[in-house]
């Protein structure tokens, strides 16, 4: 069985960020991947052998793929967590392009809030964090209730949007503690989630990363 | 057959923007749908009615999907325009992703740009904005271009959605940025092997001329 299996590298930085979706989904799947883990200031060394100058990157049997929801949705279909339906895969596409466009709008606060990238940091968490959050976990909140409060935001099985709110969630609320607790259905999707036996044993002994 | 096939809808402004990739997939299949343009002074009442309170949104029998890409994979998937492996379509989807950050990036440089008057600011956008998007993304798409082989598709050896995606855009840009994409002849030749494509031909010759 193991000749049969493509091996698997995963080239990303000393953070959860975007490629910790992947490494959910090796854990769940139970299938061995090579971790690779780069310090930011050794990324432009390897820029040439990125396809798009970026991480993360995933190579299957040494064949390269960028782009993180490419990457996600590529592992997800391959280990049986993208969904039991066209529409639902749709559907899972959907809310993950939302999200994207949700951290695009919370992260440059959050890093100036956190004094990691130059800004006024007093003023972000009201005029810009707070607002974000609201927008996005309003429609969250809906989604998980239209979705029956089952324990995922899509379907009735885990997916690979599951395990990108439950991240999301968890490097949030580990900074900023109540900081959702205005979306309860959330929580109790997340916490199910977490639950996930092999997700749960993954969570306890990865690396700790600052998110 | 025809009487199993679902009822489709799309929504969106009387534009191409994000919408216009999945027009294009009905067209090349052959698959009718309600081609629902909203007017602009509908649409904040509309926009209530709508899951993430964007448009396009499509209606599968009904039901309401949002986000242009999710839109447009499901179509591509349905109807053979997604490659033809696992690999292909997860490439299909990285380049597909790349582009639309270089949108996300453009997008305050166009909203100008089809604007009336304030040419300074337009000129400031486009050496500011506009510019500096184009050479970031269009490098790595030539570079994505070539690798396929330069043979007119980004990815292996038949239409994709991605190729649909980027030539309309590609159209778009170069009426507010002439000859910018010069120095990108594998990604040109992709939008000129789309735009031939009979089908598509003939739905650029008939559809509504929009700036964006």
């Amino acid at each position: 069985l193991c000749l049969l299996m493509p091996t698997y590298k995963l080239t990303y930085l000393h953070l959860r960020g975007r490629a910790e979706i992947a490494r959910d989904l090796f854990h769940l799947a139970g299938v061995p991947y090579e971790d690779i883990r780069y310090r930011l200031d050794e990324v432009p060394t390897i820029s040439e052998s990125l396809p798009f100058g970026q991480v993360p990157m995933l190579e299957v049997d040494g064949k390269k793929l960028p782009q993180s929801h490419a990457i996600n949705r590529y592992l997800a279909n391959e280990f049986g967590f993208a969904g039991n339906s066209a529409i639902e895969r749709a559907w899972i596409d959907a809310v993950a392009d939302q999200h994207r466009d949700h951290e695009i709008e919370i992260w440059p606060p959050f890093l100036i809030h956190l004094g990691l990238e130059p800004g006024d940091r007093d003023s972000q968490m009201k005029e810009k964090i707070e607002p974000a959050r609201d927008k996005y976990f309003t429609i969250l909140e809906n989604i998980a209730k239209e979705n029956g409060s089952n324990g995922h935001f899509v379907g009735d099985s885990l997916t690979w949007v599951d395990l990108l709110i439950s991240e999301h969630v968890y490097t949030f609320t580990q900074y900023f503690p109540g900081f959702l607790d205005a979306f309860p259905t959330v929580l109790d999707t997340v916490a199910k989630i977490q639950a996930t036996p092999k997700l749960k044993e993954w969570m306890e002994k990865r690396p700790v990363e600052k998110f | 057959s025809k009487s199993e096939m679902p009822s489709y809808k799309l929504n969106y402004f009387d534009a191409r923007g994000y919408a216009e990739v999945s027009r294009q997939l009905f067209v090349l299949s052959d698959t009718p749908y309600e081609d629902n343009r909203i007017p602009r002074d509908q649409w904040p009442e509309l926009k209530k009615t709508m899951p993430f309170g964007n448009i396009p949104v499509l209606e599968v029998d009904g039901k309401q999907l949002p986000q242009s890409l999710a839109i447009a994979r499901y179509l591509a998937k349905q109807f053979g325009f997604y490659g033809k492996t696992a690999f292909e379509s997860a490439w299909v989807d990285a380049i597909a992703d790349q582009f639309k950050d270089c949108l996300t990036e453009i997008r305050p440089f166009l909203f100008v740009a089809k604007s009336d008057g304030n040419e300074a600011e337009k000129e400031r956008m486009k050496k500011e904005v506009a510019l500096p998007a184009i050479e970031k993304h269009f490098g790595l798409l030539e570079k994505a271009a070539k690798n396929n082989g330069a043979n007119g598709h980004f990815v292996g050896e038949s239409l994709t959605f991605v190729d649909l995606l980027v030539s309309d855009f590609v159209g778009t840009f170069e009426a507010f940025l002439p000859g910018f994409s010069a120095p990108y002849p594998a990604v040109t030749s992709i939008r000129a092997k789309t735009i031939a494509t009979p089908k598509i031909k003939e739905w650029i010759a008939k559809r509504n001329v929009t700036p964006t």
